[in-house]
């Protein structure tokens, strides 16, 4: 008999702060994990806040699992610890979306790995929005690059929900939009390459251009006029 | 028979084949009898050795924190591993049951000896833990984990089921 595993399960690197939530490297059950853990607010009165956290993390951990049903790339959820506050994820080991485009945008564009991973990007998000699942928070630093696949990975799923109104897939795809503009604006146009394949991957393409295109005209933001 | 580390306690995993008496054990275990105590775990819906990891994982979570839902240490692996809230279906599909032949068998904090005597009670071929992937029953664990096509697509069926078990309470 032989013993497996290293006993350092407990060990916790902080790779990441944020408002919401922070995120550490360690180990589950032998495999390298991430742990998402969402921290108590203080501000907040205790009983809401442990219930606003916990409904937070079940949602997150929801989303996750239907995007994977869907079809779409997301680290495998290895735990969910509602007394904690914590996810444990699977590490996908590459760089970030935002880490390649910043690359392209100092060293110049490799047009085929681009194309590449503008085409993942429209088939996963229209794959999402056909079944009826809305990111809400899609930037480049929320997607990776599987190293060695190339697979394109999407990550938190922190501010996802259930949706089938054009509106909401259009704002989802008005975020990104704005996201490129502004982060990778010297890479050239990424975003009609993405709606391009969107357009093949997601049935319902033609409400939710029409509608993005009505939401380029105003915002992310409804004006609540009259 | 292999052991591994979770949590600082051990969890031994050995896996049969051509298991003749599993109406014998199954009553034992429903006796309350059996000794020592384990978890027989129905092979086929294993196609590799982490998922049951993943929920011995949660299940000494819950022990450590006086929740288990199920009555002993080994029942609460088997309905975690089953990835459903329905405690007699976890048990009937993710259990042993009268005519299985292909069983995994587990248990918490095991000592060499006690593993004899649980490689002595299962009367049957002992095989290698690698052995699991080739003879997992594919559809049926996609029908009773409900994965569809287009998750296979991007997922293997290990990571798949372990997606199940730990979203389970959060669904």
């Amino acid at each position: 008999m032989e013993i497996k595993g290293d006993g350092k399960e407990s060990s916790l690197v902080l790779l990441k702060q944020g408002a919401e939530a922070r995120v550490f490297e360690s180990t589950f059950v032998g495999r390298r994990s991430i742990v998402k853990e969402r921290f108590s607010k203080k501000y907040r009165h205790p009983s809401l806040d442990s219930k606003l956290t916990v409904k937070r993390l079940n949602a997150e951990a929801r989303c996750l699992t239907k995007a994977r049903r869907l079809g779409v790339c997301t680290p495998v959820l290895y735990a969910v610890d509602p007394f904690l506050h914590t996810l444990t994820f699977e590490y996908v080991e590459g760089p970030s979306v935002k880490d390649v485009f910043l690359d392209f945008g100092s060293n110049g564009v490799v047009e085929e790995r681009m194309d590449d991973i503008a085409v993942q990007i429209g088939d996963a998000i229209g794959k999402l929005h056909d079944g009826g699942l809305i990111h809400g928070d899609l930037t480049t630093s929320n997607m990776l690059i599987r190293i060695n696949t190339n697979q394109l990975v999407l990550i938190d799923f922190g501010l996802s929900f259930t949706s089938t109104l054009p509106e909401d897939k259009a704002v989802d795809l008005y975020v990104l939009e704005r996201a490129l503009l502004s982060m990778h604006s010297s890479c050239g146009n990424v975003m009609d390459r993405i709606l391009a394949a969107y357009r093949k991957s997601s049935k319902q393409w033609s409400s939710t251009l029409n509608k993005l295109a009505e939401v380029r005209q105003r915002g992310r933001k409804r004006t609540m006029v009259g | 028979m292999k052991v591994f580390e979770i949590d600082g306690t051990t969890l031994t995993l050995a896996l049969f084949t051509d298991v003749t008496n599993s109406n014998e054990l199954l009553g034992l275990m429903q006796a309350g009898t059996l000794e020592p105590e384990v978890a027989f775990l129905n092979a086929s819906l294993i196609p590799d050795i982490f998922p049951v990891l993943a929920a011995a994982h949660k299940t000494l979570l819950a022990k450590s924190r006086e929740s288990l839902t199920t009555r002993t240490l080994h029942s609460e692996l088997v309905y975690n591993y089953s990835g459903s809230k329905h405690i007699t279906e976890s048990f009937k599909r993710c259990g042993i049951s009268e005519n299985s032949t292909y069983v995994l068998v587990a248990r918490f904090g095991s000592y060499v000896d006690e593993m004899k005597a649980i490689e002595m009670l299962v009367k049957g071929k002992e095989i290698d833990l690698e052995e699991l992937i080739g003879r997992a029953n594919q559809a049926q664990i996609q029908k009773h984990y409900k994965i569809p096509g287009p998750e296979l697509g991007i997922s293997s069926l290990a990571d798949a089921i372990t997606c199940r078990i730990a979203s389970r309470d959060a669904l």
